[in-house]
């Protein structure tokens, strides 16, 4: 399915008055591919999103898509990127098929073929019947919908989508993701940023993380896992644990101090039901004192907990 | 429930005091419209007094005693400067005319040749040959300005015509009767010799040569145009809001991701507010028209100075959506400067009658130059080649407002 990179990000800077928010991006997506870019908030997502998109200009670096520089040949390059914001990015006064007419235009298309796009992707995005109902009535969900169909009007090859399920219900995120993973299967190239662990790890060929502004890992969700991902367990106190017991659970895995109190620990492990069997063991003896418990598999949060020592949602 | 208060009370007063730009114009605003306000209507509510007098050229062809006393008199009156002169040579009746046809003076005052011979030949009866003064106005002159200083013009002139004439008349009515006391009263009392005494002047009020002076300005034809002017550049508040509102909703991010170059995007956004400009400035005329009987004068020349004043309120908006960060700062810019520059602009006073601080200042407004132009088409009555001037003045604040604006205009913030 995948073969020559379709997009190439070559040391790509983005500074600001006092910060750098993209350090030196370097990284390649294959034709075909469905690539994610998962982060904690501010790590660089949608600065990097923005400088794809030809809204910021970067400070430095290289851009090609399809083989056309970015910054040279904007044109071209922009023709097949199609893109999903984080924001709405709707008319809401206007109806979802007008947004659509606009937006279409925009893009060169015309007549019969732009009425079909329009009758296609209301169709992905199952919102045929909604065509002609003003937007400022739809749900979040149905919105995040309409923004997907609004980028995929001209059949761009790649999809750049950022963070699209956010503020949905579960029930629309799992449609829009259903959709998503359907267009990649039918050969648009995916490039997707999330602070969702899960949608990384269901939808993602390859996943780069990245952590102020800069590229911490980048394989496939499996491989980082089984590279780096640790076991976690992450435990909360009703008051700060004491040295005896801090020494005690170092001897079960590698413990990561949260806070400065010592009333949140992470515990990272390769073992991780036999640690979990010891640690509540030990805590019988401190009757009270757990206040929260939670035990995690090997997943690409805890490999970047594991990288950075934070938490995705931090 | 009071620490609720509290707590909404200083999350504002945070919100309000990160957005300084903005909390700046809420005291800017008010403090302009004093200062300008004050200012320009200093004009209105003290114009030919002391401190505000107006300026009248004085074209003295006669060189009698009369016209040369009544020139001192109208001198040493408050609140009226008489200019003879004009760049160090005695004003001629041509100059007196261009200059109040440039807008540079108001009004001027014209002595003719042997006014003063004509006034004491007739002495006995100025009813056989009156003298005439001249009164040459700019047609776009306030009226009830005009009125006032006509009368205390005409007032001034009439005094010393009486004066003259006084002895004269009673060296003929003693040699004739006599003279006695009470004769001399019943004489200056008699009705008829009173008003012969006080219509000897003819008073002719005209326009400088070429312009329309078979009709005099109307309170619609002061109105239209200006208040034309001042509603165009509220489009600076709906173009920049809009700018602002697709930043915020993200569209600008999307329709910047198309394939399309940034000048295509913001000729596409100002494209429809020129539009509207244009729209509003004929539906604007079209009221004075219809409603008002007003006459357009020329009209390809009236296109080309409302294309020109679309551009600049156009160029203006742009220039605010550049600076403006955020909805509270494009709302208190907008309406500063739409109303400060009209009030500068002579939209709600006349500029002539301005301080000369305040008449100076009014030149570096589109809004000044686009009334001149209105005024001098639709009242003056000209053509296409004498608003050039004022099209282009008004092209040049489009491109200065549109350079600084794409200078500053952030498509990423």
């Amino acid at each position: 399915m995948m073969n020559k990179s379709i997009v190439l990000l070559e040391d790509l800077w983005k500074s600001y008055a006092e910060i750098d928010a993209v350090q030196g991006l370097t990284f390649q997506i294959s034709r075909g591919e469905f690539f994610g870019i998962l982060g904690p908030n501010g790590a660089g997502k949608t600065t990097t999103i923005g400088i794809l998109s030809g809204l910021i200009e970067p400070s430095g670096g290289r851009i090609t898509i399809d083989g056309f520089d970015l910054f040279s040949k904007p044109i071209e390059a922009k023709a097949r990127l199609g893109l999903v914001p984080q924001s709405f990015a709707l008319y809401p006064t206007l109806s979802a098929r007008d947004n659509l007419v606009f937006f279409g235009r925009i893009y060169g298309l015309k007549g019969k073929h732009l009425r079909e796009r329009i009758a296609r992707v209301l169709e992905i995005v199952e919102l045929t019947d909604r065509a002609n109902q003003t937007v400022a009535t739809f749900s979040n969900g149905m919105k995040r919908r309409l923004n997907i169909a609004a980028g995929l009007l001209h059949e761009p090859e790649i999809l750049i989508l950022d963070e699209p399920t956010v503020g949905v219900d579960t029930q629309s995120r799992n449609a829009i993701l259903e959709s998503i993973n359907s267009l990649n299967k039918s050969g648009v190239t995916v490039l997707y940023t999330t602070h969702y662990i899960e949608e990384a790890q269901r939808l993602c060929d390859r996943v780069a993380i990245i952590d102020q502004g800069k590229i911490i890992a980048l394989d496939s969700p499996a491989c980082l896992i089984q590279d780096l991902g640790k076991g976690m367990i992450r435990m909360g106190f009703n008051e700060g644990i004491d040295d005896k017991l801090l020494d005690q659970m170092k001897r079960i895995g590698l413990v990561i101090v949260v806070d400065d109190q010592k009333r949140r620990i992470h515990i990272e492990t390769d073992r991780i039901d036999e640690a979990s069997r010891e640690l509540l063991e030990l805590m019988k003896t401190r009757d009270g004192l757990l206040k929260t418990l939670d035990i995690s598999e090997p997943n690409l949060e805890t490999v970047f907990i594991h990288l950075t020592g934070r938490n995705l949602k931090d | 429930m009071i620490r609720q208060i509290i707590a909404i009370t200083l999350k504002e007063l945070k919100v309000l005091w990160l957005d300084r730009e903005a909390l700046a114009l809420l005291f800017a605003m008010p403090m302009f419209f004093i200062l300008v306000m004050s200012f320009a209507l200093e004009g209105v509510f003290e114009a030919g007094s002391k401190g505000h007098p107006i300026e009248i050229l004085v074209v003295h062809q006669d060189g009698g005693r009369l016209a040369e006393q009544a020139i001192a008199d109208l001198k040493r009156m408050e609140g009226l400067i008489l200019i003879e002169t004009y760049e160090g040579i005695p004003l001629s009746s041509d100059k007196a005319e261009q200059l109040i046809g440039r807008g540079v003076y108001p009004l001027a005052l014209l002595f003719p040749e042997g006014y003063t011979e004509k006034i004491l030949k007739n002495a006995n009866d100025p009813q056989k040959g009156k003298a005439i003064v001249y009164l040459i106005s700019d047609p776009a002159m306030n009226l009830q300005l005009l009125a006032t200083v006509k009368g205390a013009v005409q007032g001034a002139i009439e005094r010393r015509v009486l004066l003259a004439r006084i002895p004269q008349r009673l060296k003929e009515m003693f040699g004739t009767l006599g003279g006695t006391e009470g004769q001399l009263d019943n004489m200056l009392e008699d009705p008829n010799i009173s008003e012969r005494g006080r219509s000897g002047v003819d008073f002719i009020h005209t326009f400088p040569k070429g312009f329309n002076a078979g009709r005099r300005p109307t309170a619609t034809e002061q109105n239209v145009p200006a208040y034309t002017i001042f509603g165009v550049f509220f489009i600076v508040l709906t173009l920049a809001s809009s700018f602002l509102q697709e930043k915020k909703d993200g569209t600008f991010q999307r329709i910047l991701a198309a394939p399309l170059s940034k000048t295509a995007l913001l000729i596409g956004k100002l494209l429809p507010y020129y539009l509207v400009n244009l729209i509003q400035i004929a539906l604007m005329f079209c009221i004075g028209v219809v409603v008002f009987g007003m006459k357009l004068g020329h009209l390809p020349a009236l296109v080309i100075v409302s294309l020109a004043l679309a551009a600049a309120a156009n160029g203006l908006g742009l220039l605010v959506a550049a600076l403006g960060k955020t909805e509270a700062q494009v709302n208190g810019l907008s309406v500063l400067l739409a109303i400060t520059l009209s009030a500068l602009g002579g939209m709600m006073v006349p500029t002539f009658i301005m301080p000369n601080l305040m008449k100076t200042l009014s030149l570096f407004t589109p809004h000044a130059w686009a009334l001149a132009g209105y005024h001098d088409i639709i009242i003056r009555g000209l053509g296409i080649k004498d608003v050039l001037t004022e099209m282009f003045v008004l092209l040049g604040f489009a491109s200065f407002f549109f350079v600084i604006a794409l200078w500053r205009f952030r498509f990423d913030k």
